[in-house]
């Protein structure tokens, strides 16, 4: 399958401070992938790389197989779609005006207005002016106007930071649904649980450098350690090491009744975060 | 380069909505109106009076709401999401200057009619005055573009407020100071300099060095707006 976007040895730096080192990647076409880490790891220098907003000091970033540079092109940027921290939405204007100039620059039917505010649950609202929106209802508009133009690939600064769960899940089936009409979706985010929910493969990234790439499901089965653990009747928690001996004592408890529930104890994306770069993601 | 007057169209128009909500152009906009409102009450005006206040709408609604346009989007932050859209860049500076040059135009078109200025030949000042105010949208954007707030904008729009309004009368002093004869090829005294000679009944043939200097001023900003445009698009 085609990489929709490929990055070797990418760098950045900051005056005499290193914002991204040595990255290297690859997305194939309706992959999303979850580029994880904490604040200032150089996620966002690197969406800003990606989209033609800032020029690497070394290293190469393909996007559509061209230079990512060349998105500056008007015609290829109509490609992409981006949401950043910042909002971007003009105050005075109601939530289907915002939409309506975005329409008018990507050649969208305004009909395509009314889609978009279902996918992120603001039909109803659509009239209200920017100003007056809690910063959750201002995130789901941005957002709104990122899919507007059904793009081919989508860039995801932070999506769901300002969003309750209810309105997350909004979210998360619309991305579902770009998904499957083949959108690829970069996405940065330090909520774990959404990484494993939405990503096919995730990159940590701790101080520029990425240090661990993969599928969750794999990362996780890595770096599990082998064993379970077993709640009892007594409240107690027994942890079994898998083999012999683990289900030799597994099976004793389980004739004397007094298992409770059983856990595996694979560690979350969280966990193996902090254990290989002894940092929180947050 | 592509155009595409859809996408331009589409700007102007969240422009003018965005503007109509906007006390503080609307202010703006009023007060060279009051200044034409209250220099007509003196009675016959001079060319040189008539064109303070067209200079002033030029400078305070040309150039001074377009700074302002340009620097809250940048402010806000919605200059990058145009930035990020399919709109060329002479899509964007085309839709964020329609709206200010079709208001710069009207304020003076009602000041002209309240000080009951007519010129021997409209024609002919019609093309200056709308060539006057590309300069000035062009000016705007410039400064818009290289301040960071609405407010800043405010501030750094002053001296070139004073500058095209009332400049043009350095050039009386220039018998004192030489160096105020530099002031003869500011677009605003050009302007003036081409209403008198249209007065005493010059045609095109007359007057046409007067707009070619316009057109170099126009040339120069447009020219210097398009290359900081550019260089805003990178961080």
């Amino acid at each position: 399958m085609e990489n929709i976007i490929e990055v070797q040895s990418l760098a950045k730096l900051f005056a005499n401070q290193t914002a991204l080192e040595d990255v290297s990647f690859q997305i194939k076409k309706g992959e999303t992938f979850g580029f994880l880490g904490p604040s200032g790891s150089g996620k966002t220098t690197t969406i800003k790389i990606l989209t033609a907003q800032m020029a690497q000091t070394d290293g190469e970033a393909y996007v559509f197989g061209r230079p990512a540079h060349l998105l500056k092109d008007p015609a290829q940027r109509g490609r992409i779609g981006v949401l950043t921290d910042n909002s971007g939405l003009y105050e005075r204007l109601s939530i289907y005006d915002n939409l309506k100039l975005y329409c008018g620059l990507y050649n969208v039917p305004h009909s395509r207005i009314d889609e978009v505010l279902e996918m992120v649950n603001l039909k109803d609202e659509r009239k209200k002016v920017v100003s007056k929106l809690s910063k959750g209802m201002t995130q789901r508009v941005t957002l709104a106007r990122a899919f507007l133009h059904k793009p081919d690939l989508l860039f995801l600064d932070e999506p769901t930071s300002a969003l309750d769960p209810v309105n997350s899940r909004h979210i998360y089936r619309g991305l579902d649904q770009l998904k499957e009409n083949g959108t690829t979706i970069f996405l940065t985010t330090h909520d774990m649980n959404e990484a494993e929910l939405l990503c096919d493969r995730v990159a940590f990234l701790n101080k520029g450098k990425i240090q661990l790439i993969g599928p969750p499901k794999q990362l996780r089965k890595q770096y599990a350690d082998n064993t379970i653990s077993v709640e009892l009747d007594n409240g107690q928690i027994e942890v079994l090491e898998k083999g012999d001996k683990g289900a030799q004592r597994m099976y004793q408890l389980m004739s004397e009744n007094k298992v409770v529930s059983v856990n595996s104890n694979e560690p979350t994306l969280g966990d193996i975060f902090v254990e290989i770069t002894g940092r929180k993601l947050s | 380069m592509t155009f595409s007057l859809k996408r331009t169209l589409a700007i102007f128009q969240k422009d003018y909505k965005d503007v109509s909500k906007n006390m503080y152009v609307s202010f703006t906009v009023i007060v060279p109106l009051l200044m034409a409102f209250l220099y007509g009450m003196q009675g016959d005006m001079g060319v040189d009076m008539v064109y303070t206040v067209i200079n002033m709408s030029l400078s305070l609604v040309g150039a001074y709401i377009q700074c302002s346009l340009i620097a809250e989007e940048k402010e806000k932050n919605t200059l990058r999401g145009l930035m990020l859209s399919p709109a060329s860049t002479l899509e964007i500076l085309a839709g964020k200057s329609l709206l200010t040059f079709v208001t710069t135009i009207l304020v003076i078109v009602f000041s002209a009619m309240i000080i009951d200025y007519q010129p021997e030949n409209i024609v002919i000042v019609g093309v200056a005055i709308a060539l006057s105010t590309l300069f000035y949208i062009g000016l705007g954007t410039i400064l818009g573009l290289v301040t960071k707030s609405v407010m800043e904008a405010s501030v750094v729009i002053m001296p070139f407020f004073f500058l095209f309004t009332f400049g043009s009368y350095a050039t009386l002093l220039a018998e004192r100071f030489p160096v105020l004869k530099a002031a003869e090829y500011m677009p605003n005294t050009q302007l003036i300099e081409l209403a008198k000679e249209v007065q005493t009944g010059a045609g095109f043939g007359d007057i046409w060095s007067y707009l070619a200097v316009i057109c170099v001023w126009i040339a120069a900003v447009f020219i210097l707006s398009y290359v900081t445009f550019k260089k805003r698009m990178m961080d």
